[in-house]
């Protein structure tokens, strides 16, 4: 398994995920040593309220003795329902009651107010000196005022509660890490699905790093794809309709007032041709934008696929041979479809010569770079304007206000674009010194 | 040596638009073919099993079978050519290898002109293999060779494809009589014709190129615009 990217989601769903673990561990051990030590000293109240039936207690020992020591335990006894005994410093009852065995023993256990309160579960016995004497009241810390007496609500607080707001917390982060950017996606779906071919994501997706953007990028270039195509195949359907209807008309015009039928007869036979010709361009044109095809590849020798060509070309229209010369060099094999070659070569070298003044020359040559041939057919026509060079690969392209003699349909370099491109190669038009220049790049065979 | 095709060839022509059936009908009777007519694939397939014709016409898009199942259901019995017509179009052709089986494929819309052509290509084809010529063993230079599938030229051998080798040969025994394109495919390459099909312009160019290189003027191979190619001897 390779390891995601730099930007991955997975650093910071991990990211995340570590730092829930760390707070948690932190609440239950920092925290937890925090509560410990916060209540493992009396506070300052319950000393001074143990302080105070010491004080208490002193008084009734010295006003009353032990019949005055033995009222007020009793009275203790009442208020706090807790062990306590008053005794000198021999350890011996001050009471009228002396202390059983195992009472004396109790009273090695005992502590001093600024002690800890010991293990929890168990009660801590502390003592109280009188301030006049030797004598001191020992008595059990009472319940009510053991500082440990809320821990268990604290641990349920710290162990169950806090972690379970903690993960609804990192939960919402997450989510809102995560889905709020595939909700923007869920309702540009829905708005595509509803028609709107122009709906995109917008930077706010698209410019993240992570599995997200990438998705989103993805998702763009989808609407992007089929909004080209789907505009793409509109505009042919508009283009071609339109020029249609121009051989249409004439056929008509003629149908209604020719009265030579052999006239009548050339002129059908020539506006079919075109007819066919345009519907069978525009099909190629689609069927290749749509279909992206396969074409099965070999070796193609590009000097004699020129002389196939031009030796057509030259015939349709009267141009001698040397007018359109091959400089390349020898052994120039390509690797691509014959056929789609041939069309692509043809369209373009058709369309060159069309733009053509009287006595131009238009030439093929090419060099090999790498494993593949740069190749460029250049014609000695006007060119055309700098801004134009892409459009001139668009359907139904005609520049003829700038390049005389465009009496095609403009389907031609549109077709020998699709087809160059389905074929792993490339095609782009400039301008040099005397005209234009069709260049290619070919896989080498 | 003129193979012309057997004038009262019988053509079955299964096509369902009945304007373009009885056009075509009258026009190859016109051409001198003996031609039935059917307008269902079912009722075609029937009689091309049944009945011993030369050539079947078919189109692809047809009621009842269509062509395509009864051209796979007819091979099973018989070997009479099959032409393909259909406005399927050109490209999924040049994909699609559907028309398997067929001997030619015609994309419409095509003139009757064409079709007369093909028609030609494939009559004179068969004609041609049920009675073999013998090849034209050596002659002005030029020497061929069935067995390497090359010629020579004053003991310079040419170097040419098996491919080049059948078209050259074809063309030598024609020679000074143009062959047309889709003979040229039928009989040499052995495959349907395309319009936009190189391929045999392109053994034609290494042709040339191959005989020039071995020094040899006076075998030229000839394009005759709108039909084919044809062998001359210049100065024979």
């Amino acid at each position: 398994m390779s390891l995601p990217g730099r930007h991955s989601l997975l650093w910071r769903l991990a990211g995340a995920l570590a730092l829930f673990c760390l707070l948690l561990v932190s609440l239950h051990v920092d925290v937890g040593r925090e509560l410990m030590d916060a209540t493992s000293y009396l506070p300052e109240s319950t000393r001074q309220t143990l302080k105070d039936y010491g004080r208490e207690a002193e008084n009734s020992w010295r006003e009353g003795g032990a019949p005055g020591v033995d009222a007020y335990l009793q009275q203790l006894q009442a208020r706090e329902q807790v062990w306590a005994v008053v005794v000198g410093p021999q350890k011996n009852s001050l009471s009228s009651q002396p202390l059983s065995a195992e009472q004396a023993q109790r009273l090695d256990f005992v502590r001093r107010l600024d002690f800890p309160v010991g293990r929890p579960g168990s009660m801590p016995t502390f003592y109280i000196p009188f301030s006049e004497s030797d004598a001191r009241l020992v008595m059990e810390l009472p319940q009510r005022l053991d500082p440990r007496r809320y821990n268990e609500l604290w641990e349920l607080l710290l162990q169950r509660i806090l972690p379970a707001i903690l993960a609804v917390v990192v939960a919402v982060l997450l989510y809102r890490l995560l889905i709020a950017p595939l909700a923007i996606l869920r309702r540009q779906a829905a708005v595509l699905s509803a028609g709107d071919l122009s709906a995109r994501l917008g930077s706010q997706v698209t410019r993240r790093k992570d599995e997200l953007g990438e998705l989103a990028r993805t998702f763009d270039h989808m609407a992007e794809r089929l909004e080209g195509t789907v505009s793409f195949q509109r505009q042919l359907l508009r283009d071609l309709s339109h020029e249609l209807r121009t051989p249409l008309a004439r056929l008509r015009v003629a149908g209604e007032s020719e009265q030579d039928v052999a006239a009548l007869r050339q002129r059908l036979a020539r506006e079919v041709e075109q007819m066919e010709k345009l519907v069978g361009d525009a099909l190629e044109l689609v069927w290749l934008d749509t279909e992206r095809p396969q074409l099965p590849r070999e070796e193609v020798d590009v000097a004699r696929l020129w002389d196939v060509l031009r030796e057509n070309a030259g015939f349709e229209t009267g141009w001698p041979l040397e007018r359109m010369p091959c400089d390349l060099p020898a052994h120039c094999l390509v690797r691509g479809n014959l056929n789609g070659l041939a069309q692509a070569f043809e369209n373009i070298l058709r369309n060159a010569i069309r733009h053509s003044p009287d006595d131009a020359v238009v030439r093929l040559a090419g060099r090999l770079e790498g494993g593949r041939w740069l190749l460029w057919i250049e014609d000695q026509g006007p060119g055309v304007a700098d801004s134009e060079l892409e459009a001139i690969f668009r359907p139904f392209t005609r520049l003829s206000a700038s390049r005389p003699g465009g009496d095609g349909f403009g389907l031609g370099l549109a077709i020998a674009h699709s087809m160059i491109e389905t074929q792993g190669g490339r095609i782009w038009a400039a301008n040099h010194e005397h005209g234009l220049r069709i260049y290619m790049y070919l896989p080498a065979a | 040596m003129m193979i012309s095709a057997p004038a009262s060839a019988r053509i079955l022509a299964v096509e369902d638009d009945p304007l373009l059936a009885s056009h075509l009908q009258s026009h190859l009777m016109g051409c001198g073919f003996d031609v039935t007519l059917s307008h269902d694939g079912s009722e075609g397939l029937q009689l091309a099993e049944s009945e011993d014709f030369d050539l079947i016409l078919m189109d692809i898009l047809l009621p009842g079978t269509n062509g395509l199942e009864a051209l796979q259901r007819l091979r099973r019995q018989r070997s009479v050519p099959v032409l393909l017509m259909s406005a399927l179009g050109d490209e999924q052709n040049r994909i699609a290898g559907f028309s398997q089986g067929a001997d030619d494929y015609l994309p419409k819309p095509f003139s009757l002109g064409e079709l007369s052509v093909r028609i030609e290509a494939i009559l004179r084809r068969v004609a041609y293999e049920r009675r073999e010529p013998h090849p034209g063993n050596e002659s002005n230079g030029l020497q061929f060779d069935e067995g390497r599938s090359d010629v020579a030229f004053h003991g310079n051998w040419v170097g040419l494809t098996p491919s080049e080798y059948r078209v050259l040969e074809l063309l030598w025994r024609h020679r000074d009589e143009a062959l047309s394109k889709p003979f040229l495919y039928q009989q040499a390459l052995r495959r349907a014709y395309a319009q936009h099909d190189r391929s045999l312009d392109m053994h034609v160019s290494h042709i040339r190129r191959k005989l020039q290189a071995v020094g040899n003027e006076t075998t030229r191979v000839d394009t005759v615009w709108g039909k084919g190619y044809i062998l001359v001897q210049a100065g024979a």
